[in-house]
């Protein structure tokens, strides 16, 4: 056992609660416990990831010039109907084959290339990820996917602040991009965050998948852990208990909804500071 | 000595209909100019012109002897080839809106202390001093922290030209200032608008409130049509109009 009980508490318990206590703080239930970061990291910084595309998406659809409007158009519609899943497997793997294409023209020769019959092209072109980097591939591409999603949802609500306001704000000789950052960004979070938070609730859901890039998250550890396990010294320790393990993450996915649901009406209170009449 | 504004043969229409047909006006310094006709004359129109909310067709802006330059584009549109020439044309003629507009994310001394600061690069001491003096002349500074939701239409209206009035403008264009208030709010706006005349402020007033261009304006331009029909001093205008069409219109109008 690894975390050690306070002294006065052990003879108040069982020596059943115990052996659970004890089982619970084993090595591998630590390493669960700890790899509840990646699916945090991947869930912020994919959303904040998720609002800079978003953003950027909307700003473009709503560009005065044509190509820039398409762009933007292009990215929201294609984006938006391309599964999680798929553009997990994707997306990293096609930006490592990308990156090591580049590379392969800085550090092989020319010879090598020629000669090549696989990937990569020379063995100095060879980018093995670790843990983290597939982590940030993982965050851009929940940012890239639920991007599309705010996109949308922030080009709306830009389109419903009142366009007296952005007018009142040029005729006072605000600069368009002041107007853009100061007045529109300014006032859209009040309609654009009913729909981001569905957008990030759709996004901590799916920081699940994060198994898929060789992560070993929560989810993973959870199947591992619940396997049926035998050990040579004492026999089988525990059946099949892989249902009471994601049982366990049904709660926590439930809890972080909660966190999210409170965290998100605070914010709204906050956007919506003068926006509400009084009468 | 030069107009503070000069406003020569604006044309402006939208797709084929053509809504001013050449208008032009010259404004000098506490000049009160009210701008009068029936809906559809093409009042407002040709005020948001003066400050290139709406860009005209045709016709040329000059602010205290600085000409907007304006050129047409490839595809037939007019531009303004210089935007911070615009900008710095509209942070020199203030703007008051039919309907208010104040920003509603900001409170009362912020919207007032907001372009003063980002437009003019005012230091926020100073855009405070100013903004309260304003907010002290239009009688609402006890408001100063709170949001414009919270107070009524005229109190809203008399907070834009406190705002209008912290850029130290050298004109204000105000677009039917009065006509989305309640009756009983209007007095309190007017007597705002009459305390600025007095004071010598520069004022093109889009109204239909004509006791106010009566008693208060130094010119009265009557617009059908999108062309001049008559214009001159009050005393003239509405004592002695000449033209069948605005005796029509002031006989239909009370005041």
């Amino acid at each position: 056992m690894i975390v050690m009980l306070p002294e006065w508490l052990t003879p108040l318990l069982s020596e059943q609660t115990v052996k659970l206590l004890e089982y619970l703080t084993n090595g591998k239930h630590l390493a669960w416990y700890a790899s509840f970061r990646y699916t945090v990291i991947a869930a912020v910084a994919g959303g904040l990831l998720a609002v800079v595309f978003g953003l950027l998406g909307a700003s473009l659809k709503q560009s005065k010039w044509a190509p820039l409007r398409w762009i933007g158009n292009i990215y929201t519609t294609m984006v938006r109907g391309i599964p999680d899943v798929l553009f997990l497997l994707f997306f990293p793997l096609a930006f490592e084959q990308f990156v090591e294409w580049m590379w392969a023209y800085q550090s092989c020769t020319p010879e090598e290339r020629a000669m090549a019959t696989g990937w990569p092209l020379c063995d100095n072109a060879q980018w093995l990820l670790s843990s983290t980097e597939y982590l940030i591939l993982a965050c851009f591409s929940f940012g890239i996917v639920y991007g599309a999603f705010a996109a949308n949802v922030i080009y709306g609500a830009m389109r419903a602040v009142p366009k007296g306001q952005l007018e009142a704000a040029h005729a006072f000789g605000f600069s368009s991009s002041q107007v853009f950052w100061h007045f529109q960004v300014r006032q859209m979070w009040v309609y654009a965050l009913p729909g981001l938070s569905n957008v990030w609730l759709s996004l901590i859901k799916a920081t699940s998948l994060l198994s898929l890039l060789q992560i070993v998250d929560i989810v993973q550890w959870a199947g591992r852990l619940g396997a049926p396990n035998y050990l040579p010294m004492a026999g089988l320790v525990h059946p099949d208990w892989r249902w009471k393990y994601y049982f366990v993450l049904f709660l926590l996915y439930i809890l972080m909804t909660y966190l999210s649901e409170r965290f998100f009406a605070y914010l709204q209170k906050r956007a919506s500071r003068g926006m509400v009449r009084a009468s | 000595m030069t107009a503070v504004l000069d406003i020569e043969n604006i044309h402006k229409s939208y797709n084929q209909l053509e809504v001013l047909h050449g208008i032009s006006l010259s404004a000098n310094a506490g000049d009160v100019i009210s701008l009068i006709g029936s809906s559809g004359s093409g009042k407002s129109t040709f005020l948001r012109c003066i400050n290139l909310l709406e860009m005209p067709n045709q016709g040329s802006i000059t602010v205290a002897g600085d000409q907007i330059k304006l050129e047409t584009n490839r595809k037939g549109e007019r531009v303004a080839t210089d935007a911070k020439q615009v900008q710095r044309l509209r942070s020199k003629v203030g703007m008051v809106f039919q309907q208010f507009n104040l920003w509603s994310h900001l409170t009362i001394l912020e919207n007032v202390t907001e372009a003063p600061i980002r437009v003019q690069g005012l230091s926020k001491a100073e855009a405070k001093d100013i903004a309260l003096n304003y907010l002290q002349k239009v009688g609402i500074a006890d408001k100063a922290d709170v949001y414009p939701t919270m107070l009524s239409g005229g109190q809203q209206q008399r907070v834009a030209i406190a705002r209008a009035l912290a850029m130290q403008p050298m004109a204000i264009l105000f677009d039917e200032p009065t006509s989305a208030l309640d009756p009983e709010l209007v007095g309190e706006v007017l007597g705002v608008m009459r305390k600025l005349a007095e004071d010598g402020m520069t004022m093109i007033v889009v109204t239909h409130e004509m006791a106010f261009a009566r008693d208060v304006c130094s010119k009265v331009i009557f617009l059908h049509k999108g062309k001049i029909e008559e214009a001159g001093h009050p005393s003239e205008v509405f004592t002695r109009p000449q033209s069948p069409r605005l005796q029509q219109f002031l006989a239909n109008t009370n005041y």
